[in-house]
């Protein structure tokens, strides 16, 4: 349907809701523990919060808060929902 | 219920609590256990080991291990390693559980159900404690039990663990399972049958493709799962908390809001614990000529009188301080702040080499270095890890406070700057900062140049902002103030018991002039001592203290209270304030001196718990013989800095 209109979590602002299309990959660890804590193909999530320089970004998937930074951030590619 | 009688040695059977941080497990170990828990170490490796006793109905007792937080069988964290390796069974002091209760919050079940369909595929035979049914009700989610356990095949207990709701149908269910232990037939259920995913290349590495995609199936079994046992009606969140989460972490506001927030709590340790604090000191001076005057003069009227009580009163005496330091940080962890803090201090932290989870074993650090270092094991990051650990000793922990307190107390006019900031509080500040600067100096070189290698990463859950728990924060206090009094009545007492011998044998000839410590072997220590530490302002007596809390820092106040009172045949027991006050005055202890000692005290590595749990904990001789020999030098180049700069200019 639409070409390639996926954006890198990072570059999400404050209050806009997007679905995650894929986390790029990065080593092992990083990646299990992103999957593990829902950032999977799929899974909508709204940011919440930013701090100073945009760094780090929090987001609301499922019940809870995620704080991740921005390089991490950037692993994530999200679509609009 | 005749079988108390019965004489066979049965082991009693283990049951695990497992589940995500943050998810109440906690709370609910507590619940159960009651106030019996143990807190032990894993062999090797430590992290912490949390094991009471369960009594059932049937009067049978269990026991009951409180894992770690986790949120996956996958983690890279010492912390998430050890849950692993003990539902596996490969950890033999704690044997393999015989049931896993995994605790899963009714508020997020999708990221709880993650690890659980892990448990399954493992074929752990499991039950499901849905916990904070309450807050879920509260958002609007229904959940289906009766549903979700068909589905999941495991049974489920709805609790509120915090309200102490559920319990006893949990441990029915808990003793119902134990007997007809059984694991659940939704093994590889997410997997499509057709499927041949392995995370595995053929090489043997991970893949990540594999990994992603693998977390995604799983994900949307579960999602699955959750969407046909629930319902959820929109209901208008608590805006409350919301805008003041916002409000704590906002670009604006977040950092004066927490700078403000700890110079708060400095002030309050030192304003609130005077008054407990000169009742302790005036207990002690009681006693101590009480002792005198009663028992008869001998060896052991004056090994307890001058080296026994004096030596662990002037520990205790902390103790008000001690407190009132555990209580700040308790109801900061507990109501949610700490993470809000990791979360806006991470840039900072980042361009030092650290990351924003660092903050709380840091923080903890204030308290104790060893707390610190332990609950380093939560960053899954190993350079992070390291940095972090060989840093945590620099942040003023409450053995320091002794020597500030000491020195602030006799030497620090009792003045207000603008008014109402005490100039005593604001000289305590600054012995924090100096610390906390020095650290992120030396994390910044550590990670240059040594740990650049090695990635660093952030990837942290904020809990929810709650009110704290008075329960939780108050039994916090009570254990860090016992684990502080143990250390008085063990290490300190033999540490008294040696000083008072050192400072009192061999005893002076007849004709000696002069103080009787001196001639003492701790006299000897002192004066061969003094030419290396002459150029930092002291003398042989700080000399002398210095060495004697090498094991800890907060017997220097022991060591330079017998140094300077043994010898002297005054008829009352002297205060150490006010006997240094008094030298003071006349110009044989000079506030600069104190000043310089301060800031000694602000670096050295004097603990020798530190440097074991530094030394368990990284594994290696390298880094703990590092750790000694960056933070003495530090303290030696600091002080020699503050004395010479100083007594140039004053």
């Amino acid at each position: 349907m639409f070409e390639n209109k996926d954006k890198a979590l990072a570059s999400i602002k404050v209050g806009e809701t997007v679905v995650v299309s894929e986390v790029k990959a990065c080593p092992p660890d990083l990646l299990r523990r992103l999957v593990a804590m829902g950032l999977v193909a799929g899974s909508k999530l709204t940011v919440t919060q930013r701090g100073l320089f945009g760094s780090p970004i929090n987001v609301k998937l499922f019940g809870s808060i995620l704080s991740l930074r921005s390089t991490e951030a950037s692993l994530v590619q999200v679509h609009p929902v | 219920m005749g079988s108390r009688e019965a004489l066979e040695v049965v082991r009693p059977k283990v049951v695990a609590l497992v589940g995500n941080p943050n998810c109440g497990k906690t709370t609910l170990f507590n619940a159960l256990t009651g106030s019996s828990y143990k807190i032990a170490n894993y062999p090797g490796v430590t992290v912490e080991k949390k094991e009471g006793v369960l009594t059932l109905d049937d009067s049978s007792e269990i026991t009951l291990y409180d894992l770690p937080g986790t949120y996956s069988l996958q983690g890279s964290s010492v912390d998430e390693q050890i849950v692993t390796d003990i539902l596996a069974g490969k950890i033999r002091s704690s044997g393999k559980p015989d049931l896993v209760v995994a605790v899963v919050d009714g508020t997020n079940l999708e990221r709880n159900l993650f690890l659980v369909s892990e448990l399954i595929d493992a074929e752990i035979p499991i039950l499901l404690a849905v916990n904070m049914m309450d807050s879920a009700e509260r958002a609007g989610l229904k959940i289906y039990n009766e549903l979700l356990a068909k589905t999941l095949d495991i049974a489920i207990v709805p609790i509120v663990a915090k309200a102490n709701k559920g319990l006893s149908e949990l441990k029915m269910q808990i003793q119902e399972s134990l007997a007809l232990p059984r694991v659940s037939r939704c093994k590889n259920e997410w997997l499509p049958s057709t499927s041949d995913l392995t995370e595995k290349n053929d090489d043997g590495t991970p893949d990540p493709l594999t990994i992603a995609a693998m977390g995604s199936l799983r994900y949307d079994w579960i999602k699955g799962i959750v969407s046909r046992c629930t319902t959820s009606s929109q209901m208008p969140e608590r805006a409350s908390y919301e805008a003041l989460d916002r409000l704590l972490t906002s670009k604006l506001f977040g950092l004066p809001i927490m700078i403000g927030l700890f110079a708060f709590i400095f002030q309050a340790i030192f304003m609130w614990a005077q008054l407990p604090m000169e009742m302790i000191s005036f207990s002690v001076d009681t006693l101590s000529s009480f002792v005198r005057s009663t028992l008869p003069a001998g060896v052991l009227t004056s090994l307890l009188s001058e080296g026994i009580i004096p030596g662990v009163g002037n520990v205790i005496v902390f103790v008000p301080q001690i407190a009132i330091l555990f209580l700040f940080l308790g109801i900061l962890e507990d109501c949610g702040y700490l993470s809000r803090a990791a979360f806006l201090l991470d840039n900072f932290m980042r361009r030092v080499g650290l990351q924003g989870r660092s903050f709380i074993p840091l923080l903890s650090s204030f308290a104790c270095a060893v707390p610190g270092i332990l609950s380093t094991r939560s960053i899954p990051s190993r350079s992070d890890r390291l940095a972090t650990i060989m840093i945590a000793p620099l942040m003023s922990c409450s053995a320091r406070l002794p020597v500030y307190a000491v020195l602030i107390a006799a030497f620090i006019p009792n003045t207000f700057v603008g008014g109402f900031l005490s100039l005593k509080g604001l000289v305590l500040l600054s012995m924090y900062l100096l610390g906390i600067v020095a650290a992120c100096a030396i994390a910044w070189i550590l990670k240059k140049a040594f740990l650049w290698r090695e990635q660093s990463f952030y990837v942290m859950e904020m809990p929810p902002l709650r009110l704290p728990v008075a329960r939780v924060v108050l039994r916090g206090v009570y254990d860090s103030i016992l684990s502080f009094l143990k250390n008085a009545t063990t290490i300190i007492l033999a540490c008294s018991i040696v000083i008072w011998f050192l400072a009192s044998y061999p005893k002076p000839d007849a004709d000696f002039k002069g103080n009787a410590v001196q001639a003492s072997f701790a006299g000897q220590l002192g004066m061969l001592l003094e030419p290396v530490i002459k150029p930092l302002g002291f003398n042989w007596e700080i000399g002398f203290a210095i060495i004697a809390s090498f094991p800890a820092r907060e017997v220097f106040v022991t060591g330079l209270s017998t140094v300077y009172n043994v010898g002297d045949d005054s008829e009352d027991q002297q205060g150490i304030i006010s006997y240094l006050k008094e030298k003071n005055s006349d110009g044989t202890f000079t506030t600069l001196t104190a000043l310089s000692l301060m800031v000694f005290y602000v670096f050295s590595c004097q603990c020798m718990s530190t440097l074991a749990v530094c030394k368990r904990e990284t594994g290696s001789w390298a880094w703990t013989v590092g750790m000694f020999t960056y933070m003495t030098l530090l303290a030696y180049l600091a002080s020699l800095t503050v004395y010479q700069v100083g007594s140039r200019f004053l």
